[in-house]
């Protein structure tokens, strides 16, 4: 994300044309662009990159590209792994013993005294 | 620094994706097809315009322009996927070069303050002697003018008068308005101006 820097200032505001000057040119401003100019171009020019530059950058790409993927492939695994351990000790942790639901045996059940039946 | 002072014009074609990976030890992690478009990409890109990026960072004040634009090239290639166009990588290399050189500087600057020795010589921030050898006195008064400018006012300016860059697309670049732009670079004009009239 880039911070904008919209802080109004003098002279600039949207209704002000591109041509028109933020603020008068100090006399010599030409010769002083022009200057720039040239001396830009000439520190510029003494610069030359290095012939082995892209083999050296795409080792360094590569390497940390390995890494960022083994870090998050271990960050994945300790997740997944801590997950399962987790679950486990809960279900661990539920009572041996049989529920209430499935309590008693179905003989003594149809023994009992049922509910009077409607006769027709 | 790193950099050949001979007369090399470009850069010498960047190999193939495809060759490298075969060849070099770290070849494995080109895998699929979309690594080997991401790899032909920044390739051509690097190819591009590595040379005018590093000198982008040389003229920013960086004190080790290779690993910023080194750094900015990363950046891409891990973004490449969410890249929607390939034109606008180039704005993007530029915006990123930028942005990490005004945070090394301010990343060095922070660290020799709170370092324990004297602070370092004014001088340590322009552009290494071997680059400005060939500059004329004039020159290289100027360019240490430009190097002592706030780093917005030295960006604004070298965007404009070296890369030619329109007000929109320096606003870009720097990520302010295009107002913010005007002012860095009425503001830097004037201070440079200022000096070199000192000097005459």
């Amino acid at each position: 994300m880039t911070h904008r820097d919209a802080t109004p200032s003098r002279g600039t505001g949207p209704d002000r044309t591109d041509h028109e000057p933020v603020q008068p040119r100090p006399p010599g401003a030409d010769r002083t662009e022009r200057e720039l100019r040239d001396a830009l171009r000439a520190l510029a020019g003494g610069v030359q990159p290095d012939p082995d530059a892209y083999r050296t950058a795409r080792g360094e790409w590569l390497r940390r590209e390995r890494r960022r993927r083994l870090v998050l492939t271990v960050l994945v695994a300790v997740v997944f792994a801590l997950a399962t351990l987790i679950g486990l000790w809960v279900l661990n942790q539920a009572p041996a013993n049989p529920g209430v639901i499935f309590n008693g045996d179905g003989a003594a059940a149809a023994d009992g005294p049922s509910l009077p039946r409607r006769l027709p | 620094m790193r950099r050949r002072q001979h007369s090399q014009a470009t850069l010498p074609p960047a190999p193939t994706p495809a060759a490298a990976a075969a060849a070099g030890p770290l070849g494995p992690a080109v895998t699929g097809p979309a690594d080997l478009e991401r790899e032909a990409g920044v390739a051509r890109l690097f190819e591009l315009h590595y040379s005018s990026m590093l000198r982008l960072a040389v003229l920013l004040g960086a004190d080790d322009p290779e690993n910023v634009v080194a750094e900015a090239y990363y950046q891409i290639y891990r973004k490449w996927r969410r890249l929607k166009d390939v034109a606008a990588a180039e704005a993007y290399l530029r915006s990123t070069v930028c942005n990490l050189t005004r945070m090394r500087i301010r990343h060095l600057q922070v660290a020799r303050r709170h370092e324990e020795r004297p602070p370092a010589p004014a001088d340590e921030i322009v552009a290494s002697a071997e680059n400005t050898a060939l500059l004329h006195d004039d020159q290289r008064v100027l360019l240490d003018a430009l190097q002592h400018l706030p780093a917005r006012q030295r960006e604004a300016l070298v965007l404009r008068h070296w890369l030619g860059l329109k007000e929109s697309e320096i606003a870009a670049a720097m990520g302010i308005s295009r107002g913010s732009v005007k002012t860095h670079t009425s503001r830097g004009i004037a201070a440079l101006t200022q000096a070199m009239e000192a000097r005459r």
